[in-house]
């Protein structure tokens, strides 16, 4: 089987994003890059599956600028075995990528797609799902488990108050939460490896999609700071002021 | 008139003139954080603390103290580690914490400076810089409680000594209340300035003999956009040493750290968090974390890549990451302060900060190791530290059984043979730790008759009363 592995070049998550001045969105000139911590997880667990037998060949795919080869090349030392990077220098909003993500799986055929159950940057939570629909799959979201057996996956989610276990019927969509696994670091032997594993360029034309944006962004803001506290003598100034917030 | 009734009119006269939380006697509870030396090794005695708001204040007290002749032992965070700042006088001594003095001044973003009160904590300088896109490149351990008027008196070091120098080369102006209760005022931030005697680099690492810093001029640099950082294991510190030499050539002196740590320490680190996990495949006897800074027009990990496949070919590393993420280089970072975790976690122990040329640094930690192998059956040596600096904190734990009061009592002999060591290789036994009380007799020890000389004419030429720290860097 073949598992494809769609992986996003986000800004660092332990980066302070700073708002453009003009409130078009965030400031992505020199700024750190990496990939989304959810993605790395779904390639780490798309290794295991393939250390596991239950997998022959992992592809990640990268939507995104030229500087989306970096990501996938931190994938390809990871462990996976080959990359497409389909170029576009659009903002990848998640309808468009799902339907770039639905013409990579009609040419490469993977029994399964494992991805990151949202991207740190814009928070969408929305394109594995929407991936989903596009094929007619199965999905499983926000995985803090897999199991794959035969044409099964068995797939626990977390969900509010608790988990909920799943049986898929492959192929399917898995999205995976952070509590799945902890991603291995790249050694440097494989680093230098992963300079000579297959990356392919394509177009989003190349797979009969187009990435044009169809939202607009109205206007970006940070959140307002928050408001200094006040301190109080006792319990019963407490009570009172919560009163007459209108908390209690 | 007695000693008691001295003191108390000593303490009327700063309670007259500081608020109230301004005067903390020094036999409250509240004291004793600032009488407790930071190991928790010492604990030390003061008549009083007093913490200043201005430095009009910190004016007043001096003039107080000359007055009914106390002594004054400035205080920024009490993050040292060699009793800096532990008086044992409880008649007639003052702690004096700058830690009220906390505002920053200015940001310079032409000159690429900043103005700062001494009392204001490190990191709070690095985040302010930060704001602006520039960097403060200070960085130790206690950034986070340490103050830069501290780091300055104490001339502190750290992990990034190797791109932008100690404390001494970041510090454009100074400003400081004498001990005659005069404001010296060198707050300058010119980068060229020689005109005769620069009294700033006296005050910096003068360790609080001369007077209270109260302000300081900091110099900024533009902040790196592109920050690389490698975890390496390397099978010596040969090898290491070797590998150092190649990232300096090869990296475009970019380099902002390159840590060593001795396989022994991982133990150490383990003990500090149980959850640590060096990124290597097998073992290997020497581990490096390394990290280069430049701006996003340069491409850092092509030169860090570059570098590593070359050391590779030349055999100078076995394994090696680099991180794909700042998520993964502060797991790097991580191990390394974990290790010092681990070994608080140990209790007492051997502490040292080593330096010698950077060509001795192996051959150093094999000497110390094979001393205490010979000497000091059941000691555990951990070598680590900033080795391109040729700084190595050279620790040695003592058998787990041994009662403190051996472990207090063997200490001075497990220095003085590593200090032996270090002194035939024409080193320091301080590379940035500092003197304080803890090392004062080793340091006068190993001065020169004229070195000496010319430490008494400085002290009495700034402080002829003998008021400033009495006790530290120099015998009483």
């Amino acid at each position: 089987m073949k598992v494809l592995v769609p992986v996003k070049r986000v800004v660092d998550a332990n980066v302070k994003v700073r708002v453009k001045g003009d409130g078009s969105g965030v400031e992505l000139a020199n700024v750190k890059m990496a990939m989304n911590p959810f993605d790395e997880i779904a390639v780490e667990e798309a290794i295991r599956l393939k250390d596991a037998g239950k997998v022959e060949e992992i592809i990640v795919v990268s939507i995104g600028p030229a500087q989306a080869q970096e990501t996938l090349r931190t994938a390809l030392a990871m462990g996976a075995d080959r990359a497409i990077l389909v170029k576009t220098d659009e903002t990848a909003e998640p309808l468009g990528v799902a339907k770039v993500l639905k013409g990579v799986v009609d040419a490469e055929k993977p029994g399964l797609v494992i991805l990151g159950k949202q991207a740190i940057d814009d928070d969408a939570n929305q394109t594995g799902q929407m991936l989903a629909a596009l094929l007619g799959w199965a999905q499983g979201t926000f995985a803090s488990k897999v199991e794959i057996n035969g044409d099964k996956a068995k797939v626990t989610r977390e969900v509010d108050g608790g988990l909920q276990t799943i049986d898929l019927k492959m192929p399917a969509i898995v999205t995976v939460d952070l509590r799945l696994n902890q991603p291995r670091y790249a050694s440097l032997p494989n680093i230098m490896k992963a300079k000579k594993k297959p990356l392919d360029e394509k177009s989003a034309a190349d797979f009969g999609a187009d990435l044009k944006p169809r939202l607009k962004v109205v206007k970006t803001e940070e959140p307002g700071g928050r408001k200094a506290g006040v301190k109080v003598k006792d319990v019963a100034e407490l009570v009172s002021s919560l009163k007459s917030a209108g908390v209690i | 008139m007695s000693a008691e009734q001295r003191v108390a009119d000593a303490l009327d006269a700063f309670r007259h003139s500081l608020d109230n939380s301004g005067v903390i006697d020094g036999n409250a509870p509240d004291a004793v954080r600032y009488l407790h030396d930071w190991t928790g090794d010492y604990l030390g005695a003061a008549c009083a603390v007093l913490r200043p708001k201005s430095v009009d204040e910190v004016q007043q007290i001096v003039r107080i103290c000359s007055k009914y002749r106390l002594a004054i032992i400035p205080q920024g965070g009490n993050t040292g580690l060699v009793s800096g700042t532990v008086g044992n006088d409880a008649q007639g001594t003052i702690v004096l914490s700058l830690e009220r003095l906390n505002r920053i001044r200015s940001i310079d973003p032409t000159n690429f400076t900043m103005r700062a009160d001494a009392g204001v904590v490190l990191q709070s300088m690095k985040d302010a810089a930060e704001n602006e896109d520039m960097l403060f490149p200070l960085a130790l351990g206690a950034q986070g409680s340490c103050q830069i008027g501290g780091n300055v008196a104490t001339n502190a070091g750290g992990i990034n000594v190797l791109r932008y120098g100690m404390t001494r080369d970041l510090v454009l102006g100074l400003e400081a209340v004498l001990p005659d209760g005069s404001l010296w005022q060198g707050m300058t931030g010119l980068r060229k300035d020689n005109r005769g005697y620069d009294f700033k680099q006296l005050l910096i690492g003068s360790e609080g003999s001369l007077g209270i810093i109260t302000g300081v001029e900091v110099k900024l640099f533009p902040r790196p956009a592109n920050v690389e950082t490698a975890y390496l294991g390397a099978e010596s510190f040969e090898s290491a040493m070797r590998l150092f030499g190649m990232a300096r050539r090869i990296c475009s002196d970019l380099l902002t750290a390159f840590e060593v740590i001795g396989s022994e320490c991982i133990a150490m680190a383990k003990l500090g968090n149980p959850d640590t996990r060096p990124p290597l495949e097998g073992d290997w006897p020497v581990h490096i974390i390394m990290e280069l800074g430049c701006s996003a027009a340069i491409d850092g990990r092509v030169l860090i890549e570059t570098l590593l496949a070359e050391a590779f070919e030349a055999g100078l590393l076995g394994d090696g990451t680099i991180a794909q993420s700042r998520a993964q280089a502060r797991a790097f970072w991580a191990i390394r302060e974990d290790l010092v975790e681990g070994q608080a976690k140990r209790g007492r122990h051997v502490r040292t900060d080593l330096s010698v040329r950077l060509s001795d640094v192996p051959r150093m930690i094999d000497s110390c190791r094979q001393a205490i192998a010979s000497d000091w059956p059941g000691w555990q040596p951990l070598a680590y530290g900033h080795a391109g600096d040729g700084n190595i904190h050279f620790n040695v734990l003592p058998p787990h059984d041994m009662p403190t009061e051996e472990i207090a009592a063997a200490t001075p002999r497990v220095l003085a043979s590593l200090y032996d060591i270090v002194r035939d290789l024409g080193g320091s036994f301080s590379a940035e730790h500092g003197v304080g009380r803890s090392r004062r007799d080793v340091y006068w020890d190993w001065l020169t008759p004229e070195s000496r000389q010319l430490m008494k004419a400085i002290k009495s030429a700034f402080d002829p009363q003998g008021m400033m720290n009495p006790g530290g860097l120099m015998p009483d």
